[in-house]
């Protein structure tokens, strides 16, 4: 019964730290997903290439980046940057850019048909922006500087494709209160809005919300996510091309590939056939994933596979060992079976029969105790902390950031807690493993026996 | 008798045998050049102190051990020149051993006991199965279902006769039967044997110290210092 026992603790501990290391990888996915969001594999975007330092929002910029955003600036809101007077006074509000450039929507459907590319779907992104105050003597750069008046009021707002509900910036599943938009009957001016923003204008379902000067009636709450880039509000694609004077503009195509396998391969044709695109994937994002969560799965992939390793060796190892001690304490017994006319081949047989039957009871004390523990470790409510790198929402109060949303990095941090959900399928393969160790065992133990010499066996014995 | 002896064949015949055990000074010389014939249907006690070689030849004729020189002969089989398959097959059907402390499985009933000796298994037929018939022989009928440590000494030793005669040896060899028994059950499980032995005319060759045991054999060999010194 001991081999059964030793047995028991290895297939305990496989159980035990593969429920682990599942439970910190669906941690990770937790937070991974709404980086991506649903079914979304890979992101495609032109986002401005500042350097995030400065008030001056066009460092880094590009000529024609500048060009272009400063073009967007004077048709969204129907002023011209370039042409402002000291003493201007301002009062206007209207859709600008945000972190990201817009390009043709024609492209969502270009990608689509790229091979490997499973579905696609275009959000806009912009920032509704409310611009009001007098231009001080130091000119626009020194607007929110001394002397300067000038109040920027801006809520980021993003249209998504009210047809793939499971495949955009916000999706059916992230609603926590209300609805998603009706694909089949669409409305125009139906609003989503995340909890952060409703909560801080005490808006609920069912309330109009004005974004950029055009009035929308919110439908829903959507869930905030984990280091993501949430917008205030979600309208209909077309509504807000419409409403803010872009269409048939998008700035992020969301992929949906095949395969998993195809993912690093249509990156890289996407980027070779959309010049200044930025691709990012599941696994980039993960890359900006830190924090203890991290550190776990980094051990749970690699001590975490060696523990698995070293546990099962070292239970067969101890399962051989105490059926050869077994076999040891046995001589009289198996030295009179020889003696009656058993072949070596049948003491062979009957003690790995015996190990392997051990191994099996083992296999199987050791799977409910894994489960067993297992499922304490929840009791215990164990939480790790992920860190992810995000981009923060230009205007809000606390999370900087300046014009057009051209925020600056930082971090945020949420406990999350891990739930070891032990896997049946690897609970029945660990048992295979402790039946396949008995029976190795017992094959060792049978030859020593099988070579006993009866007469020895039984002079030991009196 | 002598009109039976003269009917008998030999069946066992050890023939300048010697063992030893062990190398150098702590070589241990067992036997030390044995002649013996035993001839079939005989039976035979072999008396000696301990350590005389006794149990050593029984082992041999047994064909647990081989000899260091000499030959042993059982059945037509030379104990010294066979395989290990023939020696498997050899103590399978040839022989039946017997032991002082029983040697029975203690995980096993008294029934699954004599079944593990058997060569053809058990046949789970009550009525036709010769290991129950066989364990009611030796008044174990209503105790097949015991463990040995659910038996008394003599219950034990009734299962290893058993077990001993379930392939129909033509040879018993019993080490000391009743050397862990009371009298008055040593006496019933000699009697057994013997009664067993002769009924099945089947050759018994038992070990012992005791005088009453060595009383109900036909002949008597006393080993000495590995040599056999009385007849």
């Amino acid at each position: 019964m001991l081999t059964a026992l030793g047995l028991a603790v290895g297939v305990a501990l496989v159980v035990v730290v593969n429920a682990v290391a599942s439970g910190i990888d669906r941690a990770q996915q937790e937070v991974l997903q709404p980086l991506t969001g649903v079914g979304t594999d890979m992101t495609v975007a032109r986002p401005l290439n500042t350097s995030g330092e400065g008030a001056d929002p066009f460092t880094g910029l590009s000529a024609a980046e500048r060009a272009r955003l400063l073009e967007e600036a004077r048709r969204g809101l129907g002023l011209d940057l370039r042409s402002f007077a000291p003493g201007q006074r301002i009062d206007t509000q209207g859709f600008v850019a945000a972190s990201q450039l817009s390009f043709p929507q024609s492209r969502v459907a270009a990608i689509a048909r790229e091979p490997g590319v499973e579905t696609t779907a275009g959000s806009l992104t912009l920032d509704a922006v409310r611009v009001e105050g007098t231009i001080p003597e130091s000119g626009l750069a020194g607007a929110r500087g001394p002397g300067g008046d000038i109040q920027f009021d801006r809520r980021s707002v993003t249209g998504v494709d009210v047809t793939m509900p499971d495949l955009g910036e916000v999706t059916a599943d992230q609603v926590t209160s209300g609805r998603f938009f009706d694909a089949a009957r669409p409305r125009a001016r139906d609003a989503i809005l995340s909890t952060a923003y409703a909560n801080a204008n005490n808006l609920r379902v069912g309330a109009t919300v004005t974004l950029g000067g055009a009035d929308f009636t919110v439908i829903g709450i959507s869930s905030a996510p984990l280091g993501g880039t949430p917008s205030d509000a979600y309208v209909p694609l077309a509504t807000l091309q419409q409403v803010a004077d872009y269409g048939n503009k998008v700035t992020k195509v969301l992929v949906r590939v095949t395969s998993v396998d195809e993912v690093d391969a249509v990156a890289a044709r996407v980027e070779e056939g959309f010049p200044g695109a930025e691709v990012t994937t599941a696994s980039d994002l993960a890359a900006t994933v830190g924090g203890s969560l991290d550190d776990a799965q980094a051990i749970s992939t690699t001590l975490g596979t060696i523990l698995i390793i070293v546990g099962l060796v070292a239970a067969v190892l101890i399962a051989t060992l105490l059926t050869l001690s077994s076999v040891s304490k046995r001589t009289r017994e198996l030295g009179t079976l020889k003696s009656v006319g058993w072949s070596p081949g049948q003491l062979v047989r009957q003690v790995s029969g015996e190990a392997t039957v051990q191994g099996l009871i083992g296999g199987i004390i050791g799977a409910l105790v894994g489960v067993a523990v297992a499922f304490a470790l929840n009791s215990a409510n164990w939480t790790l902390e992920a860190t992810v790198q995000a981009q923060e929402v230009a205007g809000e109060p606390g999370r900087g950031g300046g014009p057009f949303g051209l925020g600056t990095p930082s971090e945020v941090s949420e406990a999350i807690a891990i739930t070891t959900d032990p896997s049946l399928s690897v609970a029945l393969l660990a048992v295979a493993l402790a039946v396949a160790g008995g029976l190795l065992a017992g094959l060792v133990g049978g030859v020593r026996a099988a070579r006993l010499r009866p007469a020895s066996a039984l002079r030991s014995a009196d | 008798m002598a009109h039976d002896e003269q009917r008998r064949n030999p069946l066992i015949r050890v023939s300048s045998v010697t063992k030893s055990y062990g190398s150098g000074r702590g070589r241990v010389e067992a036997l030390r050049g044995v002649d013996l014939t035993i001839l079939d249907g005989e039976i035979v006690a072999i008396v000696g102190q301990s350590g005389s070689g006794k149990t050593t030849l029984l082992q041999l004729l047994g064909a647990v051990d081989v000899p260091s020189s000499g030959t042993v002969e059982v059945a037509g089989h030379d104990v010294g020149a066979m395989r290990e398959r023939d020696l498997t097959g050899f103590r399978r059907s040839v022989v039946g051993f017997v032991f002082q402390h029983f040697n029975l499985i203690p995980t096993l009933s008294a029934y699954q006991n004599v079944a593990a000796a058997a060569v053809n298994g058990a046949t789970g037929d009550d009525d036709a199965d010769p290991i129950a018939a066989l364990l009611d022989q030796v008044g174990l009928g209503g105790r097949m279902d015991h463990r040995p440590a659910e038996l008394s000494g003599g219950e034990q030793q009734r299962v290893a006769i058993a077990r001993a005669l379930v392939n129909d040896p033509q040879v018993i060899l019993a080490d000391e039967p009743t050397g862990n028994l009371d009298t008055e059950t040593g006496r019933e499980v000699l009697e057994l044997l013997t009664g067993v032995a002769d009924s099945r005319q089947r050759t018994l060759v038992l070990i012992t110290h005791d005088d009453r045991v060595a009383d109900a054999a036909q002949r008597v060999i006393t080993i000495r210092d590995g040599l056999i010194v009385e007849e």
